[in-house]
């Protein structure tokens, strides 16, 4: 090992700060080639208190959150809002994966674009639910169009689809995040701290392959003071529709593992539905599509039951 | 940082070829797709690279069984990679190997993940035919890092993971774009967790749908490089670090990617011959 050696390693294991107000000026930053673009993002911000005026319109905001991508966090926000909906809530889901937006197609308004008003976009309205959504997708002009952005450019979109949308007064506002913990995460986290968000849903796949990664997530809100309301293991095994064998396709207990090692409240399990697949594409409501006594409803439902005791208990 | 990739660094020197292994959409297998792929190009006797460029997600290590290993640096600053079999034929380097601990999280933003994949880019000691990268869901900082750098390297293509799905398609169709819009040769769209054969009974159930990707493939006039099923002992292989290619070598998965890996090595052939 020579010192140089030393040097490399250092910068692999130092992380920016997770102080957003230290972000370019802490230790670590001396050197790092993104030190001028952190300086500048991290002046007071001048539209906080219209960020904050918007915000505490809304009563609960949660984040749901995943460092593993494909483990179903937009499924999970989608079907949360919608049952907090049917429990005659007023709700809104903000998109923040800005390069591999879902939720339009999944709230069945992937064709609408978002207005221009004259307080600010409106969000689009799902037809199946009534849910307000704002998604980068509902910006773009063609499905296929790729958002080729470097982080700086994504934090400022989010800055004013958080700071620019006409929400109103809700009940609930779900944030759907992308895969990881990097740009949009610290964006988001940073704009919603004035207003204090709820907490954050963590969504995991049964595999201790996907736990590992997860793990970094829980780690992440820890390390930004996210309360985290708990856990959710999604695509819990398959119940084959011919003979109605139980498989566990993607392993099992990853969730239970993740709980107890953190301790942090495992809300519930979800197993896996093909129809709900279908549901999700054709943007309908997964109350409505799914048979009602389906396991995933009643899992789901019991999660929101959980979660409204939680949020509104407080 | 400075001692290791100074201006004049070479990008992956000492690489025979490069392929891509991208998805728009997270979770779709790109590791899993990635991991199986060197294997098979291992074993029909080609050495092998693997470079782990998700840097937030890294989960390469876990799935070779490496978890917990070093990497060596040499006295020039280059790092060494870390060997997966004992002829050295086989090598992998992913940021995992820097971190301390498992759960570390590493929350970085966009620059610094640029600087970071720079520097893998230039400083380790590579010698192998193929080098496979694997990279994290997106195109983003990452994903642009990767493209501007590979430019002067000798880079085979893409290979794109998709899921049957149409809303994973829809992301897929994305990154499509996105390959074209930087000018990288699309090797084809690769459709993982096509259907699951129920060990009870046999019956074939599409849990995520069926056939996106080749529907994607055929309306963005790309190659179709085929499907894989869902199969529980992969997951279980990738989780305990075994050789799924060596334990199910019959299976259906396994036969796609030896196929996968034919078609690679032929166009690596033909692209050989041509530029002498």
């Amino acid at each position: 090992m020579t010192s140089q050696a030393g040097d490399i390693e250092d910068i692999a294991v130092q992380e920016c700060p997770s102080n957003m107000d230290d972000a370019g000026k802490a230790e670590v930053c001396v050197g790092c080639p993104g030190r001028e673009l952190c300086l500048e993002g991290n002046k007071p911000d001048p539209d906080q208190k219209i960020i904050d005026t918007r915000l505490r319109a809304i009563k609960h905001k949660i984040l749901v959150l995943s460092g593993k991508g494909g483990v179903g966090k937009s499924s999970l926000a989608v079907m949360i809002a919608q049952l907090l909906a049917s429990n005659g809530k007023s709700v809104g889901v903000l998109d923040v994966d800005v390069c591999g937006p879902s939720i339009p197609l999944m709230m069945g308004v992937a064709d609408q674009p978002v207005l221009d008003s004259q307080w600010g976009w409106k969000p689009v309205v799902s037809p199946s639910s009534n849910i307000k959504t704002l998604s980068v997708g509902s910006l773009l002009a063609s499905g296929s169009q790729a958002v080729v952005w470097r982080g700086p450019r994504k934090t400022s979109l989010i800055r004013r689809m958080v700071k620019d949308t006409l929400w109103g007064r809700l009940d609930y506002l779900i944030v759907d995040t992308p895969p990881g913990t990097s740009d949009e995460h610290l964006s988001i986290v940073k704009l919603l701290a004035h207003t204090h968000p709820e907490g954050a849903i963590i969504v995991t796949s049964p595999q201790k392959l996907a736990t590992g990664v997860v793990s970094r997530e829980i780690r992440f809100c820890q390390k930004l003071g996210i309360p985290i309301l708990g856990l959710v293991e999604n695509m819990s095994g398959f119940r084959c529709p011919c003979c109605s064998e139980v498989s566990d396709v993607f392993s099992s207990g990853g969730g239970e593992y993740l709980s107890v090692k953190y301790g942090v409240p495992l809300l519930g399990t979800v197993p896996l539905e093909p129809q709900l697949t279908a549901a999700h594409e054709t943007g309908s409501n997964f109350l409505v599509q799914l048979p009602p006594h389906s396991p995933t409803v009643e899992r789901v439902r019991e999660i929101v039951v959980t979660l409204q005791a939680k949020v509104e208990g407080n | 940082m400075t001692s290791a990739a100074g201006p004049n660094a070479t990008i992956l020197e000492g690489v025979g070829q490069t392929v891509l292994v991208l998805s728009g959409k997270g979770g779709v297998g790109k590791s899993t797709v990635t991991v199986q792929l060197a294997s098979a190009l291992r074993a029909a006797g080609h050495s092998v690279g693997v470079l782990d460029i998700d840097l937030c997600g890294p989960s390469i290590p876990r799935m070779l069984g490496l978890e917990g290993r070093d990497v060596l640096t040499t006295p020039q600053g280059k790092w060494v990679p870390v060997y997966v079999d004992e002829d050295q034929r086989f090598s992998v380097i992913s940021l995992a190997f820097f971190l301390d601990s498992k759960s570390d999280a590493v929350i970085w933003r966009g620059p610094k993940k640029n600087a970071m994949i720079k520097q893998l880019l230039t400083s380790i000691m590579w010698n192998v035919d193929y080098l496979i990268i694997d990279t994290p869901p997106g195109t983003s900082d990452e994903h642009i890092s990767v493209m501007e750098n590979l430019r002067s390297a000798a880079v085979l293509g893409a290979v794109v993971v998709t899921t049957p799905q149409m809303m994973a398609v829809g992301d897929v169709a994305r990154e499509l774009t996105f390959c074209r819009r930087t000018g990288i040769n699309i090797l084809g769209v690769l459709e993982n967790m096509a259907g699951f054969v129920c060990p009870n009974c046999s019956e074939c159930s599409n849990i995520l749908a069926t056939g996106g990707g080749e529907q994607l493939a055929v309306k963005a006039g790309v190659p179709f490089l085929g499907r894989v099923p869902i199969d529980p002992m992969l997951a279980l292989c990738s989780e305990k670090g075994e050789n799924y290619l060596v334990k199910c070598s019959s299976s259906p998965a396994a036969a796609t990617f030896q196929a996968l890996v034919t078609t690679l090595t032929s166009q690596s052939d033909n692209q050989m011959e041509v530029e002498k």
